[in-house]
């Protein structure tokens, strides 16, 4: 039960990532390698924030945090703004593998940077803003949950039916899901792709600083390589549900939080990658478009 | 080759044996000039504050003989070796330490970095002592030229383990570890000892040294409800793990070796770490010798590390040994540092044949009121 729960929350975190590449692969057809990178950025400046209140001491608790928040998710969207200026609109006209390579430059680009600008060393998240939520805990059926795992999965949910919601009703929504249907189209129809384009990186790098807030705040570290393997694992996730779906990066996600959790409870922590990428396969055999399949009518 | 391009290659020929020329005096006129000690540890990296207080002990040690004079009539100048903790990288460092002529060597930090690094050293003949190495298997291959002044591993866990079943009566004790040859090596000593002793561990894993999540272990280890966990590895993960274990509900007493023991592990942990059983020297405050050196160090670098000292013992037995020798000889150096007592801030220090110290002894230390101290029984100090 108790595992369950922590691969639920866990899977969260993913499905919060896994929304970044989905979204950019439904429209561009791209794999954005450096979104792990945004993720982690997301963490160094919801930390760096709080540390920063926490010395000034004049704002409340939830200000404080909701200030980080604020902080991570826009700095995360203005590096992901500019990843998408520099190194890929430039290219947007260039071999579909053109691209791809740019997303892996700018990844070890900014891991890099990040090592070299801030730290080599892990970055503590200030317990004084995780212990309160941490120490605050519920029974449920035999588990133990505190208010900082009631608050990633929350969280987190809202964030993807919020998410649901743009991409079904709003303008913004509609034209996102003409560009990833035909992005020249879209654009004979007056849609400006490039705008769009921007708006989808913006939202998927804020959701990603969200997710990398959170995890700071549950695993009470943060490093300037947290995000290549955290960025692995949702990019996974969004391939198991399917990649361009926003449903499917949901589910892949939880999918992948449960599956690492169980096998490292049952077998060891070694095998919980083993058994991740083998139930990708597997899956992928059957389903060589993901579970929920990559929606060809209508991708995002 | 028409002329022009004959006239080029004439003329990049001469560059480039000039270019030469300027190479040889400075390589020679090197070495008269200073005797060289490396200092290799992690230098970068999470475990950078524990390699850099190490490092200041023994260029403490340096920067004294130095205003005495140094030895063999030059200055001593100390040369740094970054390993980053890799083993791969240690190797390199070694060789790179090589190529500088260094006389000797005060390192590594890790185990996993010193053995094959000593593989370098002693197949170029040169002397090292680490400071902070336990494994058993740094000293265990017999090299001539491998010393350490700390303990073993082999002592370490079986302090440890003797220690949980004797004074906490512990029943359930389960084992986790980082997979590296230190962190594996202490969990398997002190499994080793708790077996011999009638105990089976409830439950017995490794983590990957990169993971910083640890909840699923944790889990693991709570679904056993031991009554002790021990955990075989470095501060850097020893944080957060223990972090997270309280967040989960952990609540049992956390053992660990001397990996743990770094300021860091408190500040990561807060009032988390308190309870916190670990092995580790004898506490220097209460070692006489150590005074001089504890006040000279703080005056220069704030409050000492935890292998502060252990880096300036292992310093100043390698000059000892070159200044009373008169030389850099390896055989020379070998010899006399087996066969000689040496005054060291934590007492008068012997080496065996393996080029471990004779009597070497490992105490319990506890975290209490946000400082490491050694534990003390009802009845006195253990």
């Amino acid at each position: 039960m108790e595992t369950l729960l922590n691969g639920l929350v866990r899977g969260a975190i993913y499905a919060l990532i896994a929304l970044g590449y989905t979204m950019v692969y439904g429209i561009l057809g791209m794999i954005n390698f450096a979104h792990g990178e945004v993720y982690m950025i997301g963490m160094f400046a919801g930390i760096l924030t709080l540390a920063a209140c926490a010395s000034l001491d004049v704002l409340p608790f939830g200000i404080s945090l909701a200030l980080a928040f604020g902080m991570a998710m826009t700095i995360s969207a203005a590096y992901g703004y500019t990843n998408e200026r520099v190194a890929y609109r430039p290219l947007r006209k260039a071999h579909i593998l053109a691209p791809l390579i740019s997303a892996v430059g700018v990844s070890t680009f900014l891991q890099n940077f990040i090592m070299n600008a801030q730290t080599k060393d892990k970055l503590d998240f200030p317990q004084a803003y995780s212990q309160p939520l941490v120490e605050t805990t519920f029974q449920l059926g035999g588990a133990q949950i505190s208010l900082l795992q009631i608050l990633i999965i929350g969280l987190s949910v809202a964030l993807m039916v919020g998410l649901q919601l743009l991409v079904m009703y709003t303008p913004l929504g509609k034209a996102m899901r003409a560009c990833s249907q035909d992005r020249t189209m879209a654009s004979l129809v007056g849609i400006p792709v490039d705008r769009v384009i921007t708006y989808t990186f913006i939202i998927g790098s804020a959701l990603a600083a969200a997710a990398g807030m959170l995890f700071s705040m549950y695993n009470s570290v943060a490093r300037f390589d947290s995000g290549y393997i955290a960025g692995l694992r949702a990019f996974t996730a969004a391939v198991l549900g399917g990649i361009g779906n926003i449903p499917g990066a949901m589910l892949g996600g939880f999918l992948i939080g449960l599956i690492e959790d169980l096998t490292a409870y049952h077998y060891g922590a070694d095998w919980k990658d083993i058994s991740a990428f083998c139930a990708l396969m597997i899956i992928l055999i059957f389903r060589p478009r993901g579970l929920l399949g990559e929606r060809v009518a209508e991708k995002l | 080759m028409n002329l022009l391009s004959r006239w080029r290659f004439a003329v990049a020929l001469t560059v480039i044996s000039m270019g030469a020329i300027l190479w040889i005096p400075g390589g020679c006129g090197r070495k008269t000039e200073r005797i060289r000690i490396g200092v290799a540890g992690p230098f970068t990296g999470a475990q950078a504050k524990i390699g850099a207080d190490m490092a200041l002990g023994a260029e403490l040690a340096i920067e004294e003989w130095n205003m005495r004079g140094g030895v063999l009539g030059g200055n001593i100048e100390a040369i740094r070796g970054d390993d980053e903790a890799q083993p791969k990288q240690a190797t390199a460092v070694a060789q790179g330490l090589v190529a500088d002529r260094v006389a000797a060597v005060v390192g590594h930090f890790n185990s996993g970095c010193s053995i094959p690094a000593s593989e370098v050293y002693n197949d170029k003949g040169i002397v090292m002592i680490t400071p902070a190495s336990t494994n058993p298997k740094v000293t265990d291959r017999a090299y001539k030229g491998v010393f350490r002044v700390c303990g073993r591993d082999d002592q370490q866990g079986s302090v440890a383990a003797i220690f949980a079943l004797e004074e906490l009566q512990a029943k359930r004790v389960a084992v986790l570890h980082d997979k590296t040859t230190y962190g594996q090596g202490l969990a398997d000593e002190f499994t080793k000892t708790l077996k011999t002793k009638g105990l089976e561990t409830v439950y017995y894993a490794g983590v990957p040294k990169e993971e910083l999540d640890f909840r699923a272990v944790i889990s693991a280890i709570k679904a056993t409800s031991p009554d002790l966990w021990f955990f075989g590895g470095i501060y850097d993960q020893g944080g957060p793990l223990l972090n997270q274990a309280k967040q989960s509900g952990l609540t049992a007493p956390l053992m660990s070796g001397d990996g743990l023991i770094d300021n860091e592990f408190i500040k990561t942990c807060g009032k988390n770490a308190e309870g916190t059983y670990l092995t580790f020297g004898p506490d220097p405050a209460q070692v006489p010798a150590a005074a001089a050196f504890i006040s000279t160090y703080r005056a220069k670098h704030g409050e000492p590390g935890a292998y502060s000292v252990y880096g300036y013992d292992a310093a100043n037995v390698l000059l000892t040994a070159i200044s009373r020798t008169g030389s850099t000889d390896y055989a020379k150096l070998c010899d006399f540092i087996h066969s000689n007592k040496f005054e060291s801030a934590m007492g008068q220090i012997e080496f065996d044949a393996k080029g471990d110290i004779k009597g070497s002894y490992y105490v319990m230390w506890i975290v209490k009121n946000g400082k490491f101290e050694v534990y003390q029984t009802p009845g006195g100090v253990k």
